[in-house]
């Protein structure tokens, strides 16, 4: 395919996004309320002590002095020192990493199914029954709120019937799926009518396509249609909105995470934040920019296989 | 007529389509013989679309079909879907008006053409892609190997239409209806695939149903023609008979209003007055930046300026018509939007009056906008929706500060009436009016700041051919009796040598051929001219078609 010079022009812009990023990360730490030497040192240490490790942690030096060592330090692969575990961040997001991708896997296998079949069923014929209660379901599964409905789920599931563990983690792989079900689970009803209403509105749009009438003329059953014309001219902008939601995702399970006790960076950025823990949220943060970018990249070479236009 | 006795290929009697009660096809009757081409003329809202799909079986859902169609004998309307699918390409095939939204961008040429074959004749992948790629070589397109792993995308609207062509033809049909297959393109392009119709007619025996609202087109291969108006059949026989004795008063308006059948009207006056020049274009060029990137940034390469304008020098006396022909892209509308200041040159000037338009600042170039006026080909795209009708002409009177909102208002209602528009519509909103009252506000509008000069760039060609006359009827008389200057924009050579005196032929950003219209149409001087004038689809039939 022709799909390398794609490739390499988007791998050519990742250094300037990759600099950008820095220097916002760089400038959340300084910008944000609070001094670090003093919550290092603890709130009744003298003045010496402070200005004794403000100069260790080179905190005295000029900003431009500073950016050059936080720079250095990335590319050396050193993010920082966690102020409160005393651990590299490094090591502490990675802990912390897998268990958030993979419910947000966990989510996007269970979303993306239910998302086609109920499209599909809607935009069938768009105003029928199916298209209505799928529709009033859909307004249903956006406006209950995830934390409500985490918490629901936790009793009725976990407590009630005791079929799914109400928090953490768990052991081996069939022990995450079993550990993660509820909130990834609770997660998708949110997640599946926003896609969904995209996808039906694709695809009602598509039906009517000039092209559609061709490939009826040329004598092509409605099924071949469907599958082969009208469903890969819909799923474009689905799938860019599913790259989107990964993406948040990756960042935004906090409130799920929370509810089920589950040891991702959802937890990790909370607790560093409540704890004033700056390094780790520059971490984080530089992490969660990092997974769009990559994400991003991935969903424009997918869009790019399907549409050949792109590739230009 | 020995035909008679034949049995028609297609036969349709009384059909008739209607969308609840509202019919939109009303009882029409014709045939086909097989190996006939035969051309459906009409307006847009004639039916005529309508007509096909029926014959397809391609209507939507909320339309009624009655009446009868046979093709060969049997009877194809009330055929469930599973016969529709088995009749659609093996025995008829349709190709459509524009080709570029018919092809699926997400798939090759090739595969395109193929999935018929494969789908009906039950060949395997690689032996339709073969016969794709000797079809592709049958309806005239090079290197078709190449070019079948080609995207629709990389291809032009003359080779996508071939490329539906050969879509069609593959699997064999007995019949082909092309619906209006050369509107969306320019007229040389046009001229070709009526050449590829007629060669496939010839060829292969194919029948076709040419849908076209230009007779000219139609009378140009067809060799009967069916007149239809308001879903009815007004007027049908063979073509010379329809164009030398048209009988239906409808029919020979339509004549009438072929631009060369107008009697040269404004390109009577003869030579240009001998005043001095109005606007002169010295040596303009206007390039447009290429595709920038990081990447070609970061390789130190120059992105590749389209030259869209290179070095064009015209002169425009006052009160002078002059019309600048040329196909799509030959720069004709970047000229026009270089003259209103919304391009940038990147070479020459344009002086009006003396001065340097892009030099203008301040209350000079206030005065420049209100002397050049412009009118634009889509109608409706033009006009805020969400303005009434005397609201939009009354809006750059009282902007440029020329009079208060009340007399801009009655200044509107006068020049509602200028352009002959009844005063009922002064509250309507754009949508509610036809494409030629939309095109009548919009020159209100350009002549509410009583301009010296009027650019009108292609303002007819999305209208129908009987109000494209009136409309051109109209800007005579407007140029007439306001002393007009003005520069008419169009594909059409006919239209522009039948209206202006003078005509410059545009190709690829450069003048090639200029001088007065008569001597442009009847004795060019440049290839390119040539070809175009050669592409115009004449009314007159040739001595040996007409016998």
């Amino acid at each position: 395919m022709t799909l390398l010079p794609l490739i390499s022009r988007r791998l050519l812009q990742l250094p300037g996004v990759l600099a950008g990023i820095c220097v916002v990360t760089f400038m959340l730490l300084h910008l944000a309320p609070g001094d670090p030497a003093r919550l290092l040192a603890g709130d009744r240490a003298s003045a010496e002590t402070i200005a004794a490790i403000r100069h260790q942690n080179g905190l005295d030096q000029p900003l431009w002095q500073q950016f050059i060592t936080y720079v250095a330090n990335l590319l050396a692969g050193d993010i920082g020192q966690s102020l409160r575990f005393q651990r590299p961040v490094s090591a502490l997001i990675h802990q912390f990493m897998w268990p958030t991708l993979f419910l947000t896997g966990y989510v996007v296998l269970l979303a993306v199914p239910p998302t086609i079949m109920l499209a599909i069923a809607s935009a069938r014929r768009p105003g029928g029954v199916a298209d209505q209660i799928i529709r009033v379901l859909g307004i249903a599964g956006l406006t209950i709120p995830v934390f409500w409905l985490a918490i629901m789920m936790s009793r009725f599931f976990g407590a009630g019937l005791g079929w799914f563990p109400v928090s953490g983690y768990g052991q081996g792989f069939f022990g995450h799926l079993h550990h993660l079900f509820l909130p990834a689970l609770s997660t998708s009803i949110w997640l599946v009518p926003v896609l969904t209403q995209s996808l039906r509105a694709a695809l009602i749009e598509k039906t009517t396509a000039d092209f559609v009438t061709t490939a009826r003329a040329q004598g092509a059953g409605e099924g071949e249609i469907f599958w082969r014309t009208i469903l890969p001219n819909a799923v474009l902008p689905t799938l860019n909105l599913l790259g989107v939601m990964v993406a948040f995702l990756i960042g935004g399970t906090i409130i799920v995470e929370t509810v089920y006790a589950v040891p991702g960076l959802g937890a990790l950025m909370i607790g560093s934040l409540l704890g004033r823990d700056y390094y780790v949220v520059q971490g984080l943060t530089l992490t969660f920019a990092l997974a769009t970018v990559i994400i991003t990249l991935v969903v424009d070479l997918l869009t790019a296989f399907i549409d050949p236009r792109v590739r230009l | 007529m020995t035909e008679e006795k034949n049995q028609p290929l297609l036969d349709v009697r009384e059909l008739t389509v209607a969308f609840g009660h509202l019919a939109v096809v009303k009882g029409i009757s014709f045939a086909v013989q097989p190996g006939e081409i035969i051309g459906i003329v009409g307006e847009s809202g004639s039916g005529k679309s309508i007509t096909c799909r029926a014959l397809m079986g391609l209507l939507p859902g909320t339309a009624n079909a009655s009446g009868s169609v046979k093709l060969n004998g049997r009877q194809l309307l009330g055929l469930d879907e599973a016969s529709w699918r088995s009749i659609r390409a093996p025995e008829m095939a349709m190709i459509f008006q524009n080709p570029a939204s018919h092809l699926d961008p997400l798939k090759r040429i090739g595969q395109q053409i193929a999935e018929p074959m494969i789908r009906h004749q039950g060949i395997g992948r690689s032996e339709g892609q073969d016969r794709a790629v000797r079809l592709l070589e049958a309806v005239g397109i090079r290197d078709p190997e190449l070019r079948a792993r080609s995207y629709p995308h990389e291809f032009s609207g003359g080779m996508k239409q071939r490329a539906m062509i050969a879509a069609a033809i593959g699997c064999g049909p007995k019949l082909l209806i092309a619906d209006e297959p050369t509107t969306a393109l320019d007229v040389t392009v046009q001229a070709r695939i009526l050449t590829l119709l007629t060669k496939l007619n010839r060829e292969r025996g194919l029948a076709i149903v040419l849908i076209s609202h230009d007779l000219g087109v139609v009378a140009d291969v067809c060799s009967r023609v069916v007149v239809m108006r308001h879903g009815e059949i007004v007027e049908q026989g063979k073509t010379d008979q329809i164009v030398n004795k048209p009988q239906h008063p409808y029919t020979k308006l339509l004549i009438d209003s072929q631009p060369g059948r107008r009697p040269a009207g404004a390109g009577s006056a003869g030579s240009a007055p001998a005043r001095s020049p109005l606007l002169t274009i010295e040596n303009l060029s206007v390039s447009f930046p290429g595709k920038r990137d990081l990447a070609s940034g970061l390789r130190l390469k120059s992105a590749r300026e389209f030259l869209a304008l290179d070095g064009v020098n015209m002169q425009i006396a006052e009160g002078e018509t002059v019309g600048i022909v040329g196909e799509s892209g030959s720069g004709k509308s970047t000229l026009a939007r270089a003259i209103i200041r919304q391009n940038g040159a990147s070479g020459g000037a344009i002086r009006f009056d003396g001065q340097n338009v892009q030099a203008l600042r301040g209350e000079t170039l206030t005065r420049f906008c209100r002397s050049i006026q412009m009118v634009f080909q889509n109608p409706y795209d033009s006009l805020n929706p969400r303005m009434t009708v005397s609201e939009a002409i009354a809006e750059p009177i009282w902007r440029h500060g020329l009079a208060d909102r009340r007399t801009a208002q009655r200044q509107a209602d006068e020049l509602l009436e200028l352009v002959e528009l009844p005063g009922i519509l002064r509250d309507r909103k754009p949508r509610q009016l036809s494409g030629g009252q939309c095109q009548r506000v919009g020159l209100a509008r350009a002549l509410a700041l009583k301009p010296q000069v009027l650019i009108a760039d292609e303002i007819t060609s999305a209208l129908d051919v009987t109000t494209q006359a009136q409309i051109l009827d109209l800007l005579t008389r407007l140029q007439r009796e306001r002393a007009l200057t003005l520069l008419y924009i169009s594909h059409d050579l006919r239209v522009v040598s039948s209206f202006c005196q003078r005509v410059y032929v545009f190709k690829a950003g450069r003048i090639v051929e200029s001088g007065p219209a008569r001597q442009v149409l009847t004795k060019p001087r440049d290839p390119y001219t040539q070809e175009l004038v050669e592409s115009i689809g004449s009314l007159v039939p040739s001595p040996t078609l007409a016998l």
